[in-house]
């Protein structure tokens, strides 16, 4: 059988991991969009995206137009000792899949719960993703799906043949 | 297929996570106990019909390092000796 939904190879985001007390990290990081309510919640501020991945551990997105002045921004060379702030930008490969059998694509390869109910719209997590580790998120229509961009080709593969 | 509580994430699939081990007995002071003893601490794993202390990593989660108790012959996640109440 075949689904209806559509396979998007995305082009690299602007990506910084932050890492550090929520306190000391929103005080230094003052440009983000505010700081999610709980574990694996997102918030948006225009095209940024802030994701709380782990403990103490955030990951911020946006385009890749806007890295440069992220980093500016951020500014992580300057930045206090308890924290971290490190651009990861070329270390994730994402893709969007979307069409009205998102979900049933997402289920092939993740064990996550991704019901609406359970992994709404401010949901975000990393979870596994056809055996790699992958970040999940949604979007209009879909979910976008991270994973280390040496397995991004894997993944491409394994994306096509399970929609073929 | 077991389902591991995370303090971060809450319940996830075993798939996630990597076994880290049964947690070990506390080190004793190898001057203060027997050869036997220490021996004995070295190199015997916990490996108990029953429930058992054990450590697992949530690396492809939010990468919490995480202890529960594990019922050997169920697979179930069972209470600890120290968690009631
Ligand atoms: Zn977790």
């Amino acid at each position: 059988m075949t689904y209806d939904a559509k396979i998007d190879r995305l082009p690299i985001f602007a990506l910084f991991d932050l890492k550090g007390p929520q306190e000391a990290l929103s005080k230094w990081a003052k440009d983000t969009p505010a700081f999610p309510k709980g574990p694996n919640k997102l918030t948006h501020k225009a095209s940024a995206t802030l994701c709380h991945i782990g403990p103490r551990r955030w990951l911020l997105r946006d385009d890749l137009e806007n890295e440069a002045t992220w980093s500016a921004s951020l500014n992580p060379e300057e930045a206090p000792a308890d924290i971290s702030i490190v651009r990861v930008s070329d270390t994730q490969t994402f893709f969007r899949i979307t069409g009205p059998d998102a979900s049933e694509v997402m289920s092939i390869g993740c064990t996550l719960d991704l019901h609406p109910a359970v992994f709404a719209d401010d949901a975000v997590s990393y979870t596994e993703f056809f055996g790699c580790k992958a970040l999940v998120l949604r979007c209009e229509h879909g979910f976008d799906c991270a994973v280390e961009q040496s397995f991004g080709n894997m993944i491409k593969d394994f994306l096509n043949r399970a929609t073929a | 297929m077991m389902n591991i509580p995370c303090p971060f994430c809450g319940p996830r699939n075993e798939a996630e996570f990597a076994f880290g081990g049964p947690v070990k007995p506390h080190r004793p002071d190898p001057n203060a106990v027997s050869e036997v003893e220490w021996t004995q601490y070295i190199t015997t794993v916990p490996n108990p019909l029953g429930p058992v202390e054990e450590r697992w990593w949530h690396v492809k989660g939010c990468g919490t390092w995480l202890t529960i108790w594990r019922d050997t012959r169920t697979h179930d996640i069972v209470e600890g000796p120290g968690d009631a109440g």
